[in-house]
Formats: C-alpha cells, sequence, structure tokens
C-alpha cells in the first residue's frame, strides 16, 4: 500500500509551500486578532473613556470616545461618594486570608491523595465534586451557621467561605502539579529518615514552586471577584468587599455611570496587574489541568 | 516497623484532616441541615418553625416560577456552553500556530474571565443603556435599528444580553484551554496522514477532532457547571427581570430566601436543584467515559 502512496505524494510535493496562500492564512489570522481583540477590549476601553467624559456627554451619546475633552469629576465624585479604598482594602485582606487557608489545606491534601490514596477514591471526588454546587445551594445553612458562631460580617467569616469555594480548585490544580513530579527523589528523602511533611515541606513544595504561584494567584482573584457569599454575609465597611461596593453603588445612587466606571476600575487595575506580573504562571497553571 | 507504620498513618491523616473538617463542615453539614429544614415552614430569623413534611416540595413541583428558573438555567447554560465552544474552538484551530498574533492573543484572552463579574455587569449595562448606551448609539447610527432599544427590557432579548455577555467573559478562556489542547497533539497521525495524502479537512476530521474530543468535553463540562451557577451577572444586568424572563435558579433560590425569608421553601428547592445538577452531572460523566474510552489514549 505504501509503495502506490509515496509516488502521489511526491507528486504533491511542489505545490505545497504557495507563497500567496500563506500570504492570505497570515492576514486571515491578523483578521481575526484584530476581531477578537475589539470585541475583548471595546468594553474595557469604553469603560475608561466614560469613566473621562463629562456628565452630560455620557447621558446624551454613547460614543467610545470623549468629544468635549477629558474630565476627572467622575473620578473625584467616584471617591467622594464611595468608600473605595476601605472596600479595596478588605478585598485584600479577604483575599490574602482565603489564599492562605486554601494553600493549607489543599497542599498537603494533594499530596496525601496524590501519593499515598488518602481518602481513596472518594475524598478527591467529594472535594471535586463540591464544586458542582451552585454556592446559593448551602447559602441558608453557611448564614444560619456563620451567624450563630458570630462570624457574621468578619472578614475572616468571608475568608473562611472563599476557601470552602476555591479548595476544588486548588486541589484540582495541586494535585496534577504533584502527579507530574518524579517520585523517585522523594522516596530517596524517605529513605535517609525525613518525615512525609518533611519530604512535603523541604522537596515537594520548592519542586512545585511555580505551580504553588499559579495556585495562589488564582485563588487570589476567585476571591477578590466573588459575590454571592460576600452579599449573604456581610453587611457595613467592616466586612464588604469590593463588589458589594460597586453593586451597592449602582443601586443607592441612580446610575451615576462615569463614577460606576471609575469605581469598577479602581477594582479591575490590581487585578491585571496582578495577572501581568504572573501572566506566565497563570496560563501554564490553567491550561495544563484540562488538557490532560 | 509498626510504630513507624503507625506514625506515617498520623501523618497522612494530619494532612488530609483539615479538607475533610472543611468539606463536613462545609458541605455534609449544610446538606443534612438543608434536608431538615426543608421539611419545614421556616423563616430566615425563626427556623425550624413547624414541621411540614414534603408540603415545600409538592408546592415546588406547582410553582411555576420555579419550573421557568430550571428552563432558564438550562437555556442559559447550554447556550452559551454551545457559543463559547464553537467560537472558542474555531479561533484555536486558526491560530494553532506559534506566532505573533497567537502569542497576542494568549496574552489578551487572560483578561475577560479574571475581571470581577461585577464590573462587568457594570460595564454591560452601559454598553446596553436604552437612552445612551454604546450599543444604542453605533447601531442606530449605522442604520442597523431604527431607533434606540432597551436590550435589558425586552423580556426574550434580555435573557440574549446576558448571555452575550457572559460569551465575552469566557470565550477567551475556552481559547486559550484549546490552544493548550492543540499544543498537545501528538506529530506521529499528521505524518502518517501526510505520507496517505489526505487532505487538511480529512485531517481535521479523522485525526484533529477524535483527538481532542476528550479535551474539548472536559471544557465544556467546567463551562456547563459554571454556566449553571450563574448569579453575579443576573443580579447586576436585569434583578431577574424583566417579569421573571432571566430568573436563573441561583437568583430565584436567593430571592425566595434572602428577600422573601422563606428559608424552609429555598432549602426544598436546593435539595432539588442538587438532584438535577446530579443527575446531570452522572450523564456527563457517563458521556466523558465514552468518549474517552473510544478517542482517549
Amino acid at each position: 500500500m505504501t509503495e502506490q502512496v509515496i509516488p502521489s505524494s511526491l507528486h504533491r510535493q511542489p505545490a505545497k509551500p504557495l507563497r500567496p496562500m500563506r500570504t492570505v492564512m497570515h492576514l486571515v489570522r491578523w483578521a481575526t486578532v484584530a476581531l477578537l481583540l475589539a470585541f475583548t477590549l471595546i468594553p474595557l476601553i469604553f469603560m475608561v473613556t466614560t469613566s473621562l467624559k463629562s456628565p452630560i456627554e455620557i447621558r446624551i451619546s454613547g460614543s467610545l470616545f470623549p468629544s468635549e475633552g477629558v474630565f476627572l469629576v467622575n473620578w473625584e465624585r467616584a471617591f467622594r461618594n464611595v468608600p473605595l479604598p476601605r472596600y479595596l482594602w478588605n478585598s485584600l485582606i479577604v483575599g490574602l486570608m482565603s489564599t492562605a487557608l486554601t494553600l493549607l489545606v489543599a497542599v498537603p491534601a494533594s499530596y496525601a491523595i496524590v501519593r499515598f490514596r488518602a481518602g481513596g477514591r472518594w475524598l478527591p471526588s467529594w472535594i471535586l465534586g463540591t464544586y458542582v454546587a451552585p454556592p446559593i445551594v448551602i447559602s441558608v445553612p453557611i448564614f444560619t451557621l456563620m451567624r450563630t458562631v458570630g462570624l457574621v460580617d468578619q472578614p475572616f467569616g468571608l475568608a473562611l467561605l472563599h476557601m470552602v469555594g476555591n479548595l476544588p480548585v486548588a486541589t484540582w490544580m495541586l494535585m496534577d502539579f504533584i502527579r507530574s513530579l518524579p517520585v523517585e527523589v522523594e522516596e530517596a528523602a524517605q529513605m535517609d529518615g525525613a518525615s512525609y511533611w518533611g519530604v512535603l515541606l523541604r522537596i515537594v513544595v520548592p519542586l512545585i514552586l511555580p505551580g504553588l504561584i499559579a495556585t495562589a494567584i488564582i485563588c487570589l482573584i476567585l476571591s477578590w471577584n466573588e459575590f454571592l457569599f460576600a452579599l449573604i454575609l456581610t453587611y457595613s465597611l467592616r466586612s464588604q468587599t469590593f463588589p458589594i461596593g460597586i453593586s451597592e453603588f449602582q443601586g443607592e445612587h441612580g446610575l451615576q455611570f462615569g463614577e460606576i466606571s471609575a469605581a469598577a476600575l479602581t477594582g479591575i487595575v490590581p487585578v491585571y496587574v496582578l495577572a501581568m506580573f504572573f501572566q506566565r504562571y497563570l496560563i501554564h497553571g490553567l491550561t495544563r489541568g484540562s488538557v490532560k | 516497623m509498626h510504630t513507624l507504620h503507625r506514625q506515617h498513618r498520623r501523618e497522612i491523616l494530619w494532612m488530609v484532616g483539615p479538607a475533610i473538617a472543611t468539606l463536613i463542615v462545609f458541605s455534609l453539614y449544610p446538606l443534612i441541615y438543608s434536608i431538615a429544614l426543608s421539611t419545614t415552614d421556616s423563616q430566615l430569623a425563626r427556623p425550624f418553625r413547624e414541621f411540614v413534611a414534603f408540603k415545600n416540595y409538592t408546592d415546588a413541583v406547582r410553582d411555576a416560577l420555579f419550573g421557568n428558573s430550571l428552563v432558564l438555567t438550562f437555556v442559559y447554560a447550554f447556550g452559551v456552553t454551545a457559543i463559547e465552544m464553537a467560537i472558542g474552538f474555531g479561533l484555536a484551530l486558526l491560530l494553532n500556530r506559534e506566532s505573533g498574533p497567537t502569542r497576542f492573543a494568549r496574552t489578551l484572552g487572560l483578561l475577560p474571565f479574571i475581571t470581577p463579574p461585577v464590573a462587568i455587569a457594570a460595564i454591560w449595562r452601559l454598553i446596553y443603556d436604552p437612552s445612551s448606551g454604546m450599543l444604542n448609539h453605533y447601531l442606530v447610527g449605522a442604520g442597523i435599528l431604527e431607533q434606540n432599544v432597551a436590550f435589558l427590557g425586552i423580556p426574550g432579548l434580555a435573557m440574549a444580553s446576558v448571555m452575550l455577555v457572559d460569551i465575552w467573559q469566557w470565550t477567551p478562556f475556552v481559547f486559550l484551554l484549546s490552544l493548550a489542547i492543540l499544543a498537545s497533539l501528538p506529530h506521529e497521525p499528521y505524518e502518517a496522514a501526510a505520507v496517505d495524502g489526505a487532505n487538511s479537512w480529512q485531517q481535521f476530521i479523522h485525526i484533529t477532532l477524535p483527538l481532542c474530543l476528550p479535551g474539548l468535553l472536559v471544557v465544556a463540562i467546567l463551562r456547563l457547571i459554571g454556566a449553571m451557577k450563574v448569579f453575579d451577572l443576573v443580579f447586576m444586568l436585569t434583578f431577574g427581570g424583566p417579569g421573571s424572563s432571566t430568573q436563573v435558579a441561583s437568583f430565584y433560590i436567593y430571592k425566595v430566601a434572602f428577600q422573601q425569608f422563606k428559608t424552609g421553601y429555598a432549602s426544598a428547592l436546593t435539595i432539588i436543584v442538587i438532584i438535577v445538577l446530579s443527575a446531570l452531572v452522572t450523564v456527563l460523566t457517563v458521556l466523558y467515559r465514552r468518549v474517552q474510552m473510544r478517542y482517549g489514549p
């Protein structure tokens, strides 16, 4: 069979690298990227330009770019009317606490599950299975429980729930990172008398550090963006996070689009800066788990 | 040797202990509590007021708003997943080559889904605004629309508009994962196909698609599960309206529990939602196993 095929493929050979065809494909590729770029970026650009338009222009025109000059009045008003620094601070505290909690719980658990099959099949299925349930289904019991133990309207209470929400995501990622490590190094360390915890902390954690960073960043972003638990469990400036700040602001002050745009941007910029710095870790960490 | 074994067991127990404790407190306990609460007539401030057996469940079955919210949730989840998969995977096929455009697109693709959904909803409210929104501005300007349209104020259109925001938010994510799946494909089948003289369409149908299928199914399942949870976009964009036309299950339960304070009834609704989702996940898992067996490595 191969004998018949080889000559025909040789025949086709000269026709393959057609230059114009390749140029067209290249153009199509760039055009697609340009379209994708427009669809992705225009809403974000519109938010920036709206925050810089004059309030009157916002009310009469939905053009992408301001035509009557650039104003900072929306930014001033946003910071005057909304306690933005407070919301952002609460978000940061909750985010850092929940990320630390998530890693404290997920790293040893993932290690024990992957290396010692701890909990057999049901523990990993249970942890990952919690990802399926929408957060709303546990909201009533959680609200009652948190009220009983006095953790309503406390940053720590919200951080605890963000840990619960992030646990399946973190475990999924970490299990994959740990699985990809060669087990021989760990075995050698155990021969030398290291305890399991010693191996985990001194060998495994340093080896999966890039994955650990990716996991931490994703937990931080998920917590920063989380809305439902924050809505149910916080009701004062003591613990309200940025998403709640935006939603309340939208409700109370009618629709002051310029101010909302400015306020929303203050919460977006930190995430983008973080993602920019850790871009490689993020893309790597997000994409590898699903490929296998 | 025996004591060593026991010490190791204790170490492992300490490793999984916190995770198990978390699951018991935040997943098992809420489930049992919800089941108990669902058989009572309860208010948020006064739980377990009166035992009513299955009344909440029979009410739920007759509740047209609840049925409607389940249908809307499925329409939303399957709709956005199908569109996001088609566009995301299509783009990845087109840009499946390490080049300037691809790297650029990959960096860009990260942005929407790390943006706080509440902020996303705020931008899109502004885009959809009937009097000064950008969409009306340009669609009317280009003569596509005759007059301004209230995108979030007309029943069917409001649902489509919320779905478009989800598509904006998640298509880049599907695209990123599709690129990773394509990058992980082996070279050998293509070389063999080239030797056999298969054209690029045949290669796509007989090699690329089957090899990608298990990975794509994982992405689709992730998106489906994610979209089933939709809450913040609806809360911010339409608050379930107009009427109940965008009132998805999460949002309806939220309203019953935290605005009408009928927590007993809300618990019955959550149990039904859990059963429905479990059935869906079971079907998806079986589907995944079949695909994995047929096309997997």
